[in-house]
């Protein structure tokens, strides 16, 4: 048996590999994506969409929030012009001050925000939830809801964690939902 | 369709038909050949399904996630014009299975791409072993072209079958 080999037996098999991991991120986001459209049919308001990214989940916000202004949020610019929202709706730069400014101007009217803002370092990540947490408070409405792939700490009262629609429970991938009851 | 809905058809689409064609050879000696490892998901997915077998690695230019690179001896690195030839002279026809992820968003890249290597796949392959490619392979007397696994749509895979001559005739 060669190394390579070897190496893999002792490792064991994952419950899940890259491909499989992958897919059911991807269905996790589009159940939840789906869920949140219908559940804010009737609450005003603008979307947010933090880490842009690719702009696979962005295009599928604009397909099933048509109507909706829809505003991008990202570090930099990665995704393909054709996916790419238009200059006034993106906020290019750290979610700190980016979200920051979008506050300023939006103040609490925000309908949706979807935070796909997750990666491979977890203090990272949990730094970046402690700092835009309090941020996405100030700008979510009453009936609003707020999507993350990493648990976001939401302080104030009146949050309700959202059990996870059926398609995304059959994903099996971790993603988060709340509502803003008041 | 958004961007969304079609990666998760295309990554669907690559899960069913590895799936297939792992079965399809299981039981039979042989070696896993991934032309494009790519970010090393389909790698990843091959090797969860078949720990027992060799997997080597073919790629112009290594961009995958750490833990998806296979090791040194598995890696053939450049083009694969040149990578293709050199592993069979080293390895013979060794592989049951190739799994060819290829494709740009330059079809007639693509096409060129398909052409040249189709043969030097061929010399590869052990006798009735399974070819899958995201780009169809230019098809010698040796290969019988498969039906698609139900769920993955026509064009979206390739399916071949070599039988005894793998090589360009």
């Amino acid at each position: 048996m060669t190394a390579d080999r070897e190496a893999r037996s002792a490792s064991g098999p994952d419950p899940q590999d890259a491909l499989e991991r992958m897919l059911a991120r991807l269905e996790a986001q589009r159940a939840w994506l789906d869920f949140a459209a219908e559940r804010i049919a009737a609450v005003p308001g603008p979307v947010f969409e933090l880490g842009l990214g690719k702009g696979r989940t962005y295009d599928r916000m604009r397909r099933v929030m048509a109507d909706r202004e829809i505003f991008a949020f990202d570090r930099e610019l990665h995704c393909s012009p054709r996916l790419s929202p238009l200059p006034e709706h993106l906020f290019l730069g750290d979610f700190r001050d980016t979200l920051l400014a979008a506050a300023e101007r939006f103040g609490r009217s925000v309908a949706l925000v979807h935070a796909d803002i997750g990666s491979e370092v977890p203090a990272r990540d949990a730094a970046i939830c402690r700092d835009i947490g309090p941020l996405i408070e100030r700008v979510v409405r009453r009936q609003g809801l707020v999507l993350c792939d990493r648990p976001l700490p939401l302080s104030r009262p009146g949050w309700e964690p959202l059990p996870p629609p059926a398609a995304a429970a059959t994903a099996g991938w971790p993603y988060f939902g709340w509502c803003r009851s008041r | 369709m958004s961007r969304l809905d079609s990666v998760i058809r295309r990554l669907q689409a690559q899960r069913i038909c590895l799936d297939w064609a792992t079965q399809a050879v299981a039981g039979r000696p042989g070696a896993i050949l991934e032309l494009g490892l790519g970010n090393g998901r389909t790698y990843d997915h091959l090797r969860q399904r078949c720990p027992e077998r060799e997997i080597y690695a073919f790629e112009r230019q290594l961009s995958a996630h750490p833990d998806c690179v296979p090791d040194d001896d598995h890696l053939f690195l450049g083009d694969l014009v040149d990578t293709l030839p050199a592993a069979a002279r080293k390895l013979g026809r060794c592989a049951i299975l190739v799994h060819c992820d290829i494709g740009t968003g330059d079809a007639a890249r693509n096409a060129r791409v398909a052409s040249r290597i189709g043969p030097l796949i061929g010399n590869l392959v052990r006798p009735d072993g399974i070819v899958l490619s995201d780009q169809r392979l230019p098809v010698a007397t040796a290969w019988q072209e498969l039906a698609l696994p139900d769920g993955v749509a026509a064009g979206r895979y390739f399916l071949y079958r070599v039988r005894a001559r793998g090589g360009a005739e």
